[in-house]
């Protein structure tokens, strides 16, 4: 036992930013100058809604720092060749050296320029999971920032590991980058795949706990039975990749048998684009002078235009029209006279009569009485007509929600399911209104810390959107991306922070072996350096192996490498960073953000450097600094921390200047004083000013925010803007000058992806696409039997830690960790038995793990929890744990119109030789 | 007098396994061994089924059958409730963990580190040659207990005086206090709940409880 | 090194016992028999040397399992604590009744004086019945807790204890008069009316299924080559067949290997731990709460357990 007396105890105050759903609060005890323990921070009880506390993932972080595996000095591979079979043979060098590699590369591109003959960037750099890199990479932003032209596109997972659709669409339509129940006000919560338990992280989990024990009801709707599923009150085990199909019978059930008098019929009229009239072609039916579209007017029982004071539009309905006209793609004009006119409302109403809960019945296997039942408890528990009271204002109180789970909300079907729930928000007048189906933060649009910002009049009585142009003086039609985002996906924008990383970044790796007979656009190229920091594609993409010989193809790849991985094993020059409880930093907390981080505060909190760095391990800031010096970036790389790119203001500002000056060689410490400084100037509006040392000891500075910046809609109502559905009347112009404009250059290959571009999402097959999929490969659909998911495990999830021993003593405790899912009977028809070493093999590949024989799984489908298959990375190595990614195809058939794929593959299993033992 | 218990809301439990992690760093026990773990059940068939995560532990039972068949009085029941080994006078025969229906107790015989033989600093700040070949279970993180008798802080009121894996706890199912006062946290929400103790049949009397519903 | 993950049937279902291993075993099978055999030397009348040899083989039996005990526990050294806890622990009651034993046995096998040969088979029932005690308080072995655990653990120990007496009179060319082959004969019975007892007694009060099947399995065996076999050998020497010593002493031996075996299946392979049970799955928001559950467990009729 410890002797406190002897030994120097000390407590430091830090954040924990391993997932999206940080940060959460953290201190770290050092027993003479060693970290042994990770502790909730108390003192942030009143302001986290997590109370302080971290999740298990945090516990890992001492193992983190003291890993014998950890690379702490920089090193040089000394092998020219790369690949797989080939020792990199990296050997120690100096820092001097190693930034002195990478400089000299850095400097070469700046003086050939920085992009290439295909007008594509010579740098490229990729960052791991959801921004959650930028939390730990000091001042490297600034530097980035300084650099100028960057390709993003070799992502590590984005579209795919994220909730693509969701992104984009959520964003679209309410401002909602990520999607949420506003869980503490919830009373109803159908989750559709969403893992939140997992996932959400500690804010998520304890207002999940708090309203169960308040008595709300969630239904999990799941292949498999997750974690969430597990501390939900019903699951409902849907056949995979149909989940369309049961959210159009519920809007079925709500629209067709409930009908529009149960509905919440003010916020369809005021809020929402319901009651636009729809010309027979499809499009908005215009008025003749102001070109705004029409709604039918009650009480004069005329069509006006939608922002007619004192009109009562008809929500649903067909009417007449004397004279109108309609904007086809680019700008077509069509004229009508006496024509009908039905309102966005009723083509919804005619278009969902045949998605009845018994045709999804047939599609789902899930059964048209739970369907019903489900959509009815959703519709009573929405309780129209309720208010609440925040902080004076009266708000209507929906306390309903459908959230939506990883390969629901992206790939094939996706834009259906999120077109789908936010339908279901807005029937019952759910969407971003309090306990109902909240947007939680913007990516795609300026003003990423306060979305309400960004919500700005636009086109149609709709917000304004930054869509990629397709107009045909505008559209890129030679990419400045290697992902094409700004050529392919017009929704995705190109005007916010995450724009080009949210691009197909499967096209980026695909395009480099493979692409399309008709492909006519400049042939992509390599980047002359590639920079990775927090990323492994090499595991966290799809068709892994593939991929790791793609990347071994790269002329010249630097990596800040923790450990050796499956990337970096291709690297030329490896960059020790000093890691979590050896580095300092400021970040933004609180506010609204990722997942369910909306608080009832904002402000900033510090990690701050708790032990020394092990080795020759060197903070982020100094490497950014250091790089900024030797490529000549000092002044742009110093305008873009001043500018703010850390903290949450300019480091000049009202009554303030910080600004640092190059000239003075700041410190990393000089820096962040700064930062602190200007941060609590900022937030406390002059009152308070606080400097590094104060946050040394403190941690964290919050000031108050109201609860009514979690809701758009009264924002939405303040400028009199509608949102834009049910009727998607813009994607569909949108999707028809991006075929004109494809066709035009003679490229049929993303045709497939067009005919996602719909007013009102059809039913197709989506399941069927990958069993398409794998015959177009030669392969017969029978001999894959199998549906294979993935699932993600809270103590893995994104945290790169698969090589912290602790998270996987824990972890064992869990049903299927590092194992395949079978459902028991399906096992015991094939000869499996719990233990068993199985191979799950699609037609690219195996996997291979022990099976884990479940009863919380469909018979046709199996789960393999998390992305392990590590070949390098050391103990993730010999854990021999399987995962989808190995099996799991990249192609363009498989690649929605966002760019989006989903984590599912057609497989077979069979029992390896040999029985486990008894 | 004093017992000192645990509550645990098996509502709220999600199985995320941070109480163990908790658990592991302020106790630095070694790799594999956990004094708690949280389990995950599956119980019914396709497609009625049920999964319930489970914490368990040493329950500190008021009866404890390992300290009736300790043959050297290593363990013993404290005054408070808290049942304590005194690893100086354990001779490692493992009477009391095959005593314990809850399995909560195992014994290391060699010292062995998460990366293989040498250990990490934090592990060879946190290791105790006096724990290897003697019996060693969850504490109630005693050392924390004793700390309030000296300061007057109250456990599970108190973050540093209260056991590590309630503290931890980000779904709020843990609480900690003393049953025998009627206004402690954990008196209030048994009385508000319906809650059962493992293996109450055997009559270890058991001073951990499972919440599992509302009255 | 594999960091494979463990099967979660292994953390969720009753499991064999992992701590004590086959020394500890071996303390319950020898020592037992040991405790019996002394017990038996002492009420038998033997010749001397007989009776010296005999107290031998007792004593050596208990001293091996003790070994074999001091071998397995974690700190050797320490082993003198164990006699710390009389007030309630049947290992320090053990360790004192061994400590009092072997001076009293080492006094009867130096004098042969009847006051030590017979407190030396005193205290060697009180060895035998304080393991059967350790047994029987280790409530976390459904098994061994079982309160028919002791008398079988006892009978079986006496039974044994009268095979070795057998086998010692067998090669001791002495007679094994009617009355003992008969006390014999007596043992057997009463042993298989325990073993049978505490079978039925597990059966009916639930076991882990694991144990039951262990139990189960050996039972036809146990009752065969530790029971039937051995009676039919002695009714043979009853009935005057020829061979009669070594009739007396494969009987002996037939007794004491079922004895050992059987009781190396209840401490190893029968000796599945308690596992979990909840009375109750947790009502998760505006679900129900769910019925009991004990995996690894036959429901027991009327708890709704199972």
């Amino acid at each position: 036992m410890e002797t406190a007396q002897s030994k120097s105890v000390k407590h430091f105050p830090t954040f924990c930013y391993n997932c999206v759903s940080g940060p959460d609060f953290m201190t770290v005890k050092v027993v003479d100058g060693v970290a042994t323990e990770i502790e909730p921070n108390f003192a942030a009880t009143e302001i986290h809604p997590a109370r302080g506390r971290p999740c298990v993932k945090a516990y890992g972080l001492v193992q983190k720092t003291y890993n014998p595996h950890r690379i702490v000095t920089p090193m040089k591979r000394t092998n020219p060749k790369k690949g797989r079979d080939q020792d990199p043979g990296f050997v120690p060098i100096s820092w001097d050296e190693a930034l002195g590699m990478v400089a000299e590369k850095l400097n070469a591109i700046r003086a050939k320029g920085l992009t290439d003959a295909a007008g594509l960037p010579r740098l490229a750099v990729s960052l791991g999971h959801g921004g959650t890199p930028s939390n730990y990479m000091g001042t490297f932003a600034a530097y980035l920032a300084a650099w100028g032209k960057i390709d993003y596109s070799f992502g590590s997972g984005q579209g795919v590991k994220c909730v693509h659709s969701e992104h984009l669409y959520g964003e679209f339509w309410h401002r909602g980058f990520t999607v949420a129940s506003d869980t503490p006000n919830a009373r109803y919560v159908i989750a559709v795949g969403a893992n939140v338990e997992v996932t959400g992280g500690p804010c998520a989990v304890i207002r999940h706990a708090d309203a169960r024990i308040r008595g709300y009801k969630r239904v999990q709707v799941e292949p498999s039975l997750t974690v969430t599923g597990a501390c939900s009150a019903e699951w409902v085990p849907i056949r995979p990749k149909t989940d369309p199909a049961f959210l159009f019978a519920l809007i079925h059930v709500l629209v067709r048998e409930n009908g529009l008098a149960k509905l919440d019929i003010p916020f369809l009229r005021d809020r929402t684009a319901s009651p636009y009239l729809v010309a027979p072609d499809g499009l908005y039916l215009r008025d003749p002078q102001s070109g705004k579209p029409l709604v039918w007017d009650e009480v004069t029982a005329t069509a006006v235009p939608h922002d007619t004071p004192g009109a009562r539009p008809a929500v649903a309905g067909c009417y007449r029209i004397g004279n109108a006209f309609v904007i086809d793609a680019d700008k077509e004009r069509r004229e009508y006279s006496d024509v009908e006119g039905r309102t966005a409302y009723e083509m919804l109403s005619r278009h969902i009569a045949k998605y009845t809960p018994e045709w999804a019945e047939t599609i789902c296997d899930v059964k048209a009485d739970t369907i019903r039942r489900i959509a009815s408890e959703y519709l009573e528990a929405a309780g129209i007509g309720e208010t609440i009271e925040i902080d004076g204002k009266t708000l209507s109180l929906r306390p309903v929600a459908v959230t939506l789970g990883k390969s629901v909300n992206n790939g094939w079907g996706a834009f259906e399911c999120c077109w789908a729930r936010t339908v279901l928000a807005i029937l019952v007048g759910a969407l971003e209104n309090p306990g109902g189906l909240v947007g939680t933060t913007v990516r795609l649009n300026k003003g990423r810390d306060n979305r309400h910002l960004s919500v700005l009049p636009g086109e149609d009585g709709f917000m304004v959107q930054y869509f990629n142009p397709t107009s045909k003086d505008e559209w890129q039609s030679s990419p400045a991306t290697r992902n094409l985002h700004q050529t392919l996906v017009p929704i995705v924008g190109h005007n916010g922070a995450w724009s080009q990383a949210l691009g197909p970044t499967q096209l980026a790796w695909m395009f480099q072996y493979e692409r399309p007979d008709d492909w006519s656009m400049p042939m992509p190229t390599l980047p002359d350096v590639w920079l990775v920091y927090r990323s492994n594609p090499s595991i966290s993409f799809w068709d892994t192996r593939h991929l790791a010989e793609i990347a071994a193809r790269f002329p010249f790849m630097a990596c800040v490498a923790y450990t050796v991985d499956e990337t970096n094993y291709m690297a030329d020059v490896l960059l020790p960073e000093a890691t979590d409880l050896e580095s300092t930093q400021m970040i933004r907390m609180g506010g609204t953000k990722y997942m369910e981080q909306f608080w009832d505060y904002k402000g900033v909190v510090l990690r701050q450097k708790a032990v020394e760095p092990q080795g020759d391990a060197r903070d982020f800031t100094w490497i950014a600094t250091e790089l900024a010096r030797r490529t000549g970036l000092l002044e742009p790389y110093f305008g873009a921390i001043n500018k703010g790119i850390s903290g949450v203001s300019s480091l000049k500002g009202q009554g303030y200047d910080y600004s640092l000056d190059p000239a003075d060689n700041p410190t990393s410490d000089q820096i962040w004083d700064a930062v602190c400084r200007a941060s609590t100037l900022t937030l406390s509006e002059g009152r308070e000013e606080h400097d590094l040392e104060w946050f040394r000891e403190h941690g964290f500075f919050a000031v108050p925010m109201s609860r009514l910046d979690w809701y758009l809609t009264p924002t939405m109502e303040k400028q009199g803007l509608r949102y834009e559905l049910p009727y998607q009347e813009r994607l569909l112009r949108t999707g028809r000058e991006l075929g004109r404009r494809l066709h035009e250059q003679k490229m049929n290959w993303w045709d497939e992806q067009l005919s996602e571009y719909t007013a009102l999402p059809e039913w197709h097959d989506v399941p069927a696409r990958w069993i398409r999929n794998l015959e177009l490969a030669g392969a017969k659909a029978e001999d894959f039997p199998f549906w294979l998911l993935t699932s993600k495990s809270m103590q893995y999830h994104s945290g790169g830690n698969a090589a912290i021993e602790l998270m996987h003593d824990v972890a064992q405790n869990l049903r299927g960790h590092a194992g395949v899912i079978i459902n028991a009977k399906t096992a015991a028809g094939l000869g499996i038995a719990e233990g068993d070493r199985v191979e799950v093999r699609s037609h690219i590949g195996a996997t291979y793990g022990k099976a884990s024989l479940q009863q919380g799984i469909r018979p046709d489908t199996l789960v393999i929890v998390g992305q392990f298959d590590h070949w390098a990375t050391p103990f993730a190595n010999t854990m021999d744990a399987p995962s989808l990614n190995t099996v799991a195809p990249m192609t363009l058939d498989l690649t929605d119109a966002t760019g989006s794929g989903a984590d599912i593959v057609r497989v077979a299993v069979r029992r390896m030789e040999g029985r486990a033992a008894a | 007098m004093t017992r000192y218990v645990m509550t645990i809301d098996l509502r709220r439990c999600v199985g995320c396994q941070t109480c163990i992690a908790a658990c592991k760093g302020a106790n630095a026990t070694p790799p594999g061994v956990q004094w708690r773990r949280v389990l995950d059940l599956e119980t019914g068939e396709f497609p009625d089924v049920r999964r319930t995560f489970l914490p368990m532990a040493c329950m500190h039972c008021a009866n404890p059958p390992c300290e009736e068949v300790c043959p050297t009085k290593a363990t013993t029941r404290r005054a408070d409730g808290l049942v304590a080994i005194d690893y100086d006078l354990c001779i490692g025969c493992a009477n009391c963990v095959m005593a314990c229906p809850f399995d909560a107790r195992s014994i290391v015989h060699e010292a062995h580190f998460s990366y293989g033989d040498q250990p990490m600093p934090s592990e060879a700040t946190g290791f105790d040659p006096a724990r290897i070949a003697v019996s060693m279970k969850c504490t109630f993180c005693k050392d924390r207990i004793d700390e309030a008798a000296v300061t007057g802080r109250m456990p599970g009121v108190h973050p540093e005086v209260t056991p590590a894996c309630v503290n931890s706890c980000i779904s709020g199912a843990m609480e900690f206090g003393d049953i025998e006062d009627p206004r402690s946290n954990v008196s209030r929400l048994l009385g508000e709940t319906r809650h059962f103790r493992m293996h109450e049949e055997l009559g270890t009397e058991p001073g951990v409880y499972y919440i599992w519903d509302q009255p | 090194m594999k960091n494979q993950a463990k099967r979660i049937s292994d953390l969720l279902s009753p499991r064999q016992q992992r701590n004590w291993d086959w020394r500890a075993a071996t303390n319950f099978i020898a020592g037992g028999a040991g405790g019996g055999l002394l017990l038996f030397v002492s009420i038998a009348g033997l010749e001397p040397d007989v009776a010296r040899a005999a107290i031998l083989l007792g004593l050596g039996l208990i001293a091996a399992g003790l070994t074999c005990v001091w071998f397995e526990i974690g700190r050797p050294w320490r082993a003198l604590n164990v006699y710390r806890h009389f007030a309630t622990s049947w290992m320090t009651r053990e360790a004192v009744a061994a400590l009092v034993l072997f001076a009293a046995g080492g006094m009867a096998l130096l004098t042969v004086q009847p006051l030590f040969v017979v407190l030396t088979g005193i205290l060697g029932l009180a060895f035998l019945y304080s393991q059967a005690r350790i047994l029987a308080a280790n409530k976390g072995i459904p098994a061994w807790r079982h309160p028919r655990s002791v008398s079988l653990m006892v009978a079986t120990g006496l039974t044994e204890g009268g095979g070795f007496l057998a086998c010692v009179l067998a090669m001791a060319s002495s007679t094994a008069d009617v009355r003992l082959l008969a006390g014999l004969i007596a043992l057997i019975v009463i042993r298989a009316f325990f073993w049978k007892m505490y079978l039925g007694g597990l059966i009916a009060d639930g076991a882990p299924d694991g144990a039951l099947k262990v139990l189960r399995d050996i039972d036809s065996k146990f009752v065969l080559f530790g029971h039937i076999l051995p009676v039919l050998a002695i009714v043979a020497v009853l009935a005057g067949m020829p061979g009669r010593a070594g009739l007396v002493f494969v009987a002996g031996i037939l007794v004491v290997a079922g004895g050992w075996s059987v009781k190396y299946a209840l401490v190893r392979r029968a000796a599945f731990t308690q596992g979990l049970a909840l009375l109750h799955l947790p009502a998760r928001g505006r679900g129900p709460a769910g019925p009991a559950a004990k995996p690894g467990w036959k429901p027991i009729s009327g708890t709704g357990v199972g």
